[in-house]
C-alpha cells in the first residue's frame, strides 16, 4: 500500500473516531443521527430502509415536514390493520450530466419504485415481509423473509433475502462507500441472519450466499456483521464482512459513526477492502465518506458530501474525489423535493472520473 | 471545524493519473490505453468494459457473481443465462434485440436498473457499437484476423458538387459510418467552419464505395472531408479492422483529403 493511501486511510479514520466521540455535544441515517435514534425506530429493519414503523410515519408526518398538515384521524401510519403493514417509496425527476468529450445528456426518469407489504400472523413476534421494486420496468424482489422475534423484542432471526448489515445505509446507491464494499441496497443477498437490539445497541450477524445478489454457483458463504453503539448526539459502528467464493475471497471492514452538532448530522464512514478475486492479483481498496447536513429550518435540509476512493492501495496517483452538494425540502409529509450536483474528480486521462451530474428529484413516500 | 476537516481531507486527493492508463491501471500492466471503439471485444473491453462496468463487476464481490474485466467477460457473458431472466443469455451472438447486456444497457430490461448503475447511460453510438459486436457473433478476439490483412484503407476520393465518392479497399462496417466518423466542411478555417450536413450510404452495387451527398449541392471552393481512424468512434471494416487513415501501415488515424468544387452546379 503507497504511503499516500495511507496518509488519508488514517486521516479519515481520525475523523470518523472524532466524530463519534465528540460527546461534549449536544444530541435515512443522517435522521436518525439527528433524533439519537437507532435504525429500527423508524423502519422494520433493524439497520434501516424499506418499510416504515407507525413512528417512522408519524415522525414523517410531524417532524419532517415544513407545513403539517391536520389529517386528523385519517392519519396515515403504515398499518392496515394489526397485522398488515403497507409502504412505498417513489422517486422520479430530471437528470443532467456533463462528460468532456461527450454531448452533454439529460433525461426524465422514474429512478426508483417500491413497494412493501409486511404481514404479521403473530403481531410482535412473527413477520413475513416482502420489498418489492416495482419501477422502472417489471416487478423485481429485493427483499423476501421470515423474521422471528423474542418476545423482549431483544432478539430476532430472519430468514430469506434481504440488504447486508455493512455501514451506513444511504439513500445513495452510488455513494463509493456502498459501491467499492458492494454492499448496498442493490445487492440484497439470501442467508439467515441473527440480530440483537436494545436501547443502545444494534447487532446483526449474517451468513449469505455472497453471491452478489445472484443465484448460487458454489459452496462458498459470506459472513457479514455488524455492531453499532448509539448515544442521543453520537453513534459508533463498525463492520466485518468475509466472502469464501470460487471468484476468490473477499474480506471487508467498515467504521462508521455520526454525531449531531446543533443543527448539523455529521455522518462518516471508512471503508477497507482485500480481494483476491482480480486477475491481476490482490487488490486493497479503500473509501471514506463524511457528509454534514444542516437543517436551517423545519423541512429543509442542505447536504454536503465529501468522498474518496482508492480502487487499488499498491497503485498511486488513482484516487477518485466526489462531492455532492444537496438540497432536500419537504413541504408537506410524505413528499420531498431533492435537487443538487455532484462532480467528480478522477484522473485526468479518464472523463468518466471526472463527469459532474445534475439532478431534481421528487420523492413521495408513505 | 467539521467543515474545515471535511475540505483538508479531500482537497487535492484526487490521483494525478501519472503512469497509469486510462483506466487508472499501471501502464507496464498493460492491457489499457485508449484504442477506438469499434465492434470487437478487445475494443469494447477497453472502452466500456473496463472502464465504465468493471470498477464495480470484478473482484470476488462482483454484484449477480458477473465479472467483466478482461480475463472473465467473455466467459461471464457470451450463451450465460442472465441471472435476473434465466431465459435470456446475457450476450447471445447474433441476436442483439435479445441478449440481455443490450437490454439493460438500453433500460429495456424488464428486471432491476439500467446500467451502468448511478452513471449516465451510455451514448447511443457506443450501444450500437456493442449491437454490431453481437450481431457478427460475438467473437472472443478478432485481433487474428485483422492482423492477417493489410490496414484497412482509403484507395480514392473523388468529388463533386453533388456527390462525394470514397473508394476504400474492402467494405466498410456501415454501422460506422456516421457523422461522428465522415466529416465534411469548407477548407478555407475547418477547425472553425461548421460541418456541412451529409447523407452517407454505402453504395448497393459496390460495398467498397461510400457515397456522401451534401444536403445542398456546394458551392465552388475547397473543401476538406475527414475519414476518421482515431477518436471515440472510427471507421472500420467488417473484421474490426481499424481504418489506417494516416498511411503508416498501422491501424488508426484520420485520412484528411481536400479538393476543390470549381464551378457551380
Amino acid at each position: 500500500m503507497n504511503r499516500h493511501s495511507w496518509t488519508i486511510a488514517r486521516a479519515w479514520l481520525a475523523a470518523v473516531a472524532a466524530m463519534a466521540a465528540h460527546s461534549a455535544l449536544h444530541a435515512e441515517p443522517y435522521l436518525a443521527v439527528q433524533q439519537g435514534y437507532r435504525c429500527a425506530a423508524c423502519h422494520a429493519s433493524a439497520t434501516g430502509g424499506g418499510l416504515r414503523t407507525e413512528f417512522g410515519n408519524l415522525y414523517a408526518q410531524n417532524v419532517l415536514p415544513a407545513h403539517r398538515l391536520d389529517l386528523g384521524e385519517e392519519s396515515w401510519t403504515g398499518s392496515v390493520s394489526k397485522f398488515v403493514a403497507l409502504g412505498g417509496n417513489l422517486r422520479g425527476g430530471w437528470t443532467g450530466a456533463s462528460i468532456e468529450g461527450q454531448d452533454s445528456s439529460s433525461e426524465f426518469d422514474v429512478t426508483e419504485g417500491r413497494i412493501y407489504l409486511q404481514v404479521q400472523p403473530i403481531p410482535g413476534r412473527l413477520a413475513l415481509y416482502v420489498d418489492e421494486r416495482v419501477a422502472p420496468g417489471a416487478a423485481d424482489n429485493l427483499e423476501a423473509y421470515a423474521k422471528y422475534t423474542h418476545a423482549p423484542q431483544q432478539w430476532f432471526v430472519r430468514v430469506g433475502k434481504f440488504y447486508l448489515p455493512f455501514g451506513l445505509r444511504l439513500e445513495d446507491d452510488s455513494a463509493f462507500t456502498r459501491q467499492m464494499p458492494g454492499l448496498s441496497m442493490t445487492t440484497p443477498d439470501t442467508g439467515v441472519e441473527a440480530g440483537w437490539e436494545s436501547e443502545q445497541w444494534s447487532a446483526q450477524l449474517a451468513v449469505s450466499n455472497g453471491s452478489g445478489g445472484g443465484p448460487e454457483t458454489d459452496d462458498g458463504k459470506r459472513v457479514t456483521g455488524q455492531l453499532v453503539y448509539v448515544q442521543p448526539v453520537w453513534r459508533l459502528g463498525a463492520a466485518a464482512s468475509h466472502n469464501s467464493s470460487d471468484a476468490g475471497d473477499r474480506t471487508g471492514y467498515a467504521l462508521f459513526g455520526g454525531v449531531r452538532t446543533g443543527p448539523i448530522a455529521w455522518l462518516g464512514e471508512f471503508d477497507f477492502v482485500t480481494d483476491d478475486g482480480f486477475s491481476t492479483g490482490t487488490r486493497d481498496l479503500m473509501s471514506g465518506l463524511l457528509e454534514a447536513n444542516w437543517q436551517p429550518r423545519q423541512g429543509h435540509n442542505a447536504k454536503l458530501t465529501g468522498e474518496w476512493l482508492d480502487p487499488d492501495a499498491d497503485v498511486d496517483e488513482d484516487e477518485q474525489v466526489r462531492w455532492s452538494l444537496v438540497y432536500e425540502y419537504s413541504p408537506i409529509p410524505f413528499l420531498q423535493l431533492r435537487g443538487g450536483a455532484r462532480l467528480y474528480d478522477g484522473i485526468p486521462q479518464n472523463a468518466l472520473q471526472n463527469r459532474e451530474e445534475y439532478f431534481v428529484e421528487l420523492h413521495g413516500y408513505f | 471545524m467539521g467543515g474545515l476537516a471535511l475540505c483538508l481531507l479531500l482537497a487535492g486527493c484526487a490521483g494525478s493519473g501519472e503512469g497509469l492508463d486510462a483506466n487508472g491501471r499501471p501502464l507496464d500492466e498493460g492491457g489499457g490505453g485508449t484504442v477506438p471503439l469499434t465492434p470487437d471485444l478487445a475494443s469494447i473491453q477497453a472502452n466500456v468494459f473496463t472502464p465504465v462496468c468493471a470498477p464495480c463487476h470484478s473482484g470476488a464481490g462482483a454484484p449477480q457473481g458477473l465479472q467483466l474485466d478482461a480475463e472473465n467477460s467473455y466467459a461471464a457473458l457470451v450463451g450465460v443465462p442472465s441471472s435476473e431472466v434465466p431465459g435470456l443469455l446475457r450476450v447471445e451472438p447474433g441476436e442483439p434485440d435479445s441478449s440481455y447486456l443490450v437490454q439493460k444497457l438500453e433500460g429495456r430490461a424488464s428486471v432491476g436498473a439500467r446500467m451502468p448503475l448511478g452513471q449516465p447511460a451510455l451514448p447511443e453510438a457506443t450501444i450500437l457499437v456493442i449491437r454490431q459486436w453481437i450481431q457478427d457473433g460475438a467473437l472472443p478476439d478478432s485481433a487474428g484476423s485483422a492482423a492477417a490483412l493489410s490496414p484497412f484503407a482509403v484507395k480514392a476520393v473523388s468529388a463533386s458538387a453533388s456527390v462525394i465518392a470514397v473508394a476504400f479497399d474492402r467494405p466498410p462496417d456501415a454501422s460506422l459510418v456516421s457523422p461522428a466518423t465522415v466529416e465534411l466542411r469548407a477548407a478555407a478555417s475547418p477547425a472553425t467552419s461548421p460541418a456541412i450536413g451529409t447523407v452517407l450510404e454505402v453504395s448497393r452495387h459496390n460495398d467498397s464505395l461510400l457515397l456522401i451527398e451534401p444536403a445542398a449541392p456546394l458551392a465552388p471552393g475547397s473543401y476538406e472531408l475527414t475519414l476518421r481512424g482515431s477518436g471515440p468512434v472510427a471507421l472500420a471494416d467488417w473484421s474490426a479492422g481499424v481504418l489506417d487513415g494516416d498511411g503508416d501501415g498501422r491501424p488508426g488515424g484520420d485520412h484528411v483529403a481536400t479538393f476543390d468544387i470549381v464551378e457551380a452546379p
